[in-house]
């Protein structure tokens, strides 16, 4: 018997044109559930030429949907104004489940609150973490919470994301999947090694990296220059590890408001000659960077995944991190050296890295085929394809919940559709917010029952389907 | 009133002309023939009398004259038949009218009474193609005044391409049919105002294909056969 496939729809404000990991997360699990022969439409916002429905490779289906646009490229919250447009999308492309990324796209919280109105089974993916004390976060987690109060099932891109998430949106732990990322490890292959008999004389082993004890060793950075990714702390960091291992060099790519920081670290410090900044960077050429260095070197304060870091092992190098969010769930502690967010142990966590390196100790060249072991988009997909089986009843609540005894919990799941239910989910979110989350979603069926009636669905066309690919078997 | 929701008819001509028409007009039966007609006498009743209303109201304004027929001229002269006008029964009911009604108001009102009065009943848009010479677009025009439709030839030579496209228009995502014209930094859409469904934008896409280019589409020559038979004697066919 062939399994059921799914018609989805990802959400997120966040999507091509625009660089980012969201967005390559987005378009690579799409591209591999379609592989596996499910259909996958995503929902976008309008970017500057970047408007209408469009054609990915694979056959992605791309509907830029034209609204104004209010900070970093998130939509203005309309909150009602999409949904007669997002019913239509839904109707014509036949969409069972809807996919939405990021917490801070509103165009993702509003398709979830649609979605439940129309029935439709819904799924969120976490990429951030976000914390609990300054008034936007506050904000922003009760925004979640109220999205989060009626949704089938949230994924995490790491367990350190999942118990943020679960404690943000008072969610019933068993909901919530985690689910990392993944990278194409074939664009991130480090660089060809010599053959062991081409070389003059035979060296048992070869070594990790070629390098004498004066050769330099260079540190790569590639990351935004935000606060959140810790370029205070490198810019404080930088000077003293030049100081203490003078053989070294820094390269730099990235941009963003602290780069103007960096620079004038640069030349308060005469270091023209050992940091080198590129500036902003396309992801495609970030390979071509990193295999320059050694040692990748990622300071930052917060993260939830950080792809970026196997990025860099799978490329081939030793990678010095600060120790926060998800990071340590990413690599195995071989190839990592791991910092205290704070400038004297990231210092200290670089001149180790170095020492290790120069002592050949560390074997690099085996960490492309590990990394490529660990982490790829075929097996995201496949776990992704789980939970969509799960939240559709293909699967039975025993095994896809697992076994549990913490009884209570049990109401939130096996969400069903009755208007009734889904008041009394958001009626539980505080004394005011219960009660104008409730509002909202009674004003929100009432717009779906208009739309039923102005523009019925039988009125509707359906869009024809890309040829779709033979569904794929579990085990391959 | 009298329209439906557009339906498409396909007129075959010759072998080698297809012309494809989306109408809101229903095909035309004894009532709704006698009808249209019935509707035409009363919009140009109610056109004339506006029009009359409109003559008096000016003649009584200190720009306007009021005809005065001199005796010598004929009686099938321009002031002797406007004296007559006036002096009928209508003409004496809209001296008193335009006297008593205010004067901006009313010339507002008309204006937009003859507009509505001139207003084309159905939509009709077409596509006519010829092969070996291209392809007319046309779109009948919203007034009667304004002519019968906008029409526009694209020869072969410059058609890079017929398809079928997807975009938003309001609250909806409609499926439209575009002509790629060289040189041209837009496309050209056919049916622009009444945008048909789904199913009538494949069906006019496969046959323009069809008899522009001699041959079918990919993947769909057995049904392209058939309907090449069907189509064949020339006929109209609704949808």
């Amino acid at each position: 018997m062939s399994r059921r496939t799914y018609n989805i729809a990802m959400v997120c404000d966040f999507f091509y044109p625009q660089p980012g990991g969201v967005e390559s997360h987005i378009y690579q699990l799409a591209t591999k559930l379609i592989d596996r022969g499910h259909k996958v439409i995503v929902i976008t916002h309008a970017y500057e030429d970047r408007k209408g429905i469009r054609y990915l490779t694979n056959g992605v289906k791309v509907f830029h949907v034209p609204f104004a646009i209010i900070y970093r490229s998130s939509t203005f919250p309309t909150v009602f104004s999409f949904f007669p447009l997002f019913r239509n999308i839904m109707i014509r492309e036949r969409i069972e489940i809807v996919h939405g990324h990021a917490t801070m796209s509103t165009l993702c919280q509003e398709a979830i609150l649609h979605g439940r109105t129309m029935g439709l089974r819904t799924v969120f993916t976490d990429h951030s973490l976000v914390g609990f004390t300054d008034a936007g976060s506050i904000f922003t987690n009760k925004l979640l919470k109220f999205t989060l109060s009626d949704v089938d099932h949230v994924i995490c891109v790491s367990h350190t994301g999942k118990e943020n998430t679960v404690l943000r949106a008072a969610l019933d732990p068993l909901m919530v999947s985690v689910i990392p990322n993944a990278l194409v490890s074939d664009d991130f292959k480090p660089l060809p090694r010599p053959e062991p008999s081409s070389l003059p004389f035979a060296q048992h082993p070869l070594p990790a990296h070629p390098l004498g004890p004066n050769d330099t060793l260079t540190i790569v950075v590639v990351s935004r220059l935000f606060y959140n990714k810790g370029t205070d702390l490198l810019t404080a960091a930088i000077p003293r590890i030049l100081e203490n291992h003078p053989n070294t060099r820094f390269i730099i790519a990235g941009s963003g408001p602290k780069a103007i920081d960096l620079q004038q670290m640069i030349e308060q410090n005469v270091l023209q000659d050992k940091v080198e900044m590129l500036g902003p960077v396309r992801h495609e050429k970030v390979r071509d960077i990193m295999v320059k260095g050694h040692i990748y070197l990622h300071p930052s304060l917060t993260e939830a995944f950080g792809t970026v870091i196997v990025e860099a092992a799978s490329c081939g190098l030793y990678v010095v991190c600060t120790a926060v969010g998800g990071i340590p769930e990413v690599l195995p502690s071989h190839m990592t050296v791991f910092a205290k967010p704070e400038e004297n142990d990231l210092v200290a966590a670089t001149g180790r890295a170095i020492a290790a390196l120069r002592a050949n100790k560390v074997r690099t060249e085996r960490f492309h085929e590990q990394v490529k072991a660990m982490y790829s988009w075929t097996n995201v997909a496949k776990r992704t394809e789980r939970v969509y089986r799960g939240i559709s009843g293909d699967i039975s609540e025993e095994e896809f919940y697992g076994a549990d005894d913490a009884s209570h919990w049990s109401v939130t799941r096996g969400r069903n559709f009755a208007l009734i239910d889904r008041l009394k989910r958001y009626y539980g979110c505080g004394v005011w917010a219960g009660k104008l989350f409730c509002l909202c979603v009674v004003i929100d069926y009432l717009i779906f029952v208009f739309c039923e009636w102005w523009w019925p669905g039988d009125q509707i066309d359906i869009a024809r389907d890309w040829p779709r690919k033979p569904p794929a078997s579990d085990d391959d | 009133m009298f329209t439906t929701t557009p339906y498409l008819r396909i007129r075959r001509p010759s072998p080698t002309t297809a012309e494809f028409i989306v109408s809101t007009l229903p095909p035309p039966t004894m009532a709704l023939r006698l009808s249209f007609y019935a509707l035409y006498t009363a919009r140009l009743i109610v056109g004339s009398l506006l029009l009359l209303f409109l003559y008096v109201a000016w003649a009584q304004s200190p720009y306007g004259t009021l005809p005065s027929p001199s005796p010598s001229a004929s009686p099938l002269s321009i002031g002797a038949l406007l004296a007559a006008i006036l002096a009928s029964r209508p003409g004496v009911l809209a001296t008193e009218l335009a006297s008593k009604s205010p004067r901006t108001l009313a010339f507002e009102l008309c204006a937009v009474a003859l507009w509505a009065a001139t207003r084309r009943l159905y939509t009709e848009e077409s596509l006519l193609v010829l092969r070996g010479l291209g392809v007319q677009t046309s779109s009948s025009k919203g007034n009667i005044l304004a002519g019968r439709a906008t029409t526009r030839f694209i020869p072969t030579s410059k058609i890079q391409d017929i398809f079928i496209n997807e975009a938003f228009l309001g609250f909806e995502v409609r499926h439209y049919l575009v002509i790629v014209v060289d040189d041209e930094p837009d496309v050209v859409v056919v049916f622009p105002k009444l945008l048909p469904r789904a199913r009538v934008v494949e069906s006019v896409w496969r046959g323009v294909k069809e008899c522009l280019y001699e041959r079918g589409t990919v993947g769909d020559r057995y049904v392209l056969e058939k309907k090449r038979e069907r189509c064949g004697g020339g006929g109209a066919r609704a949808y």
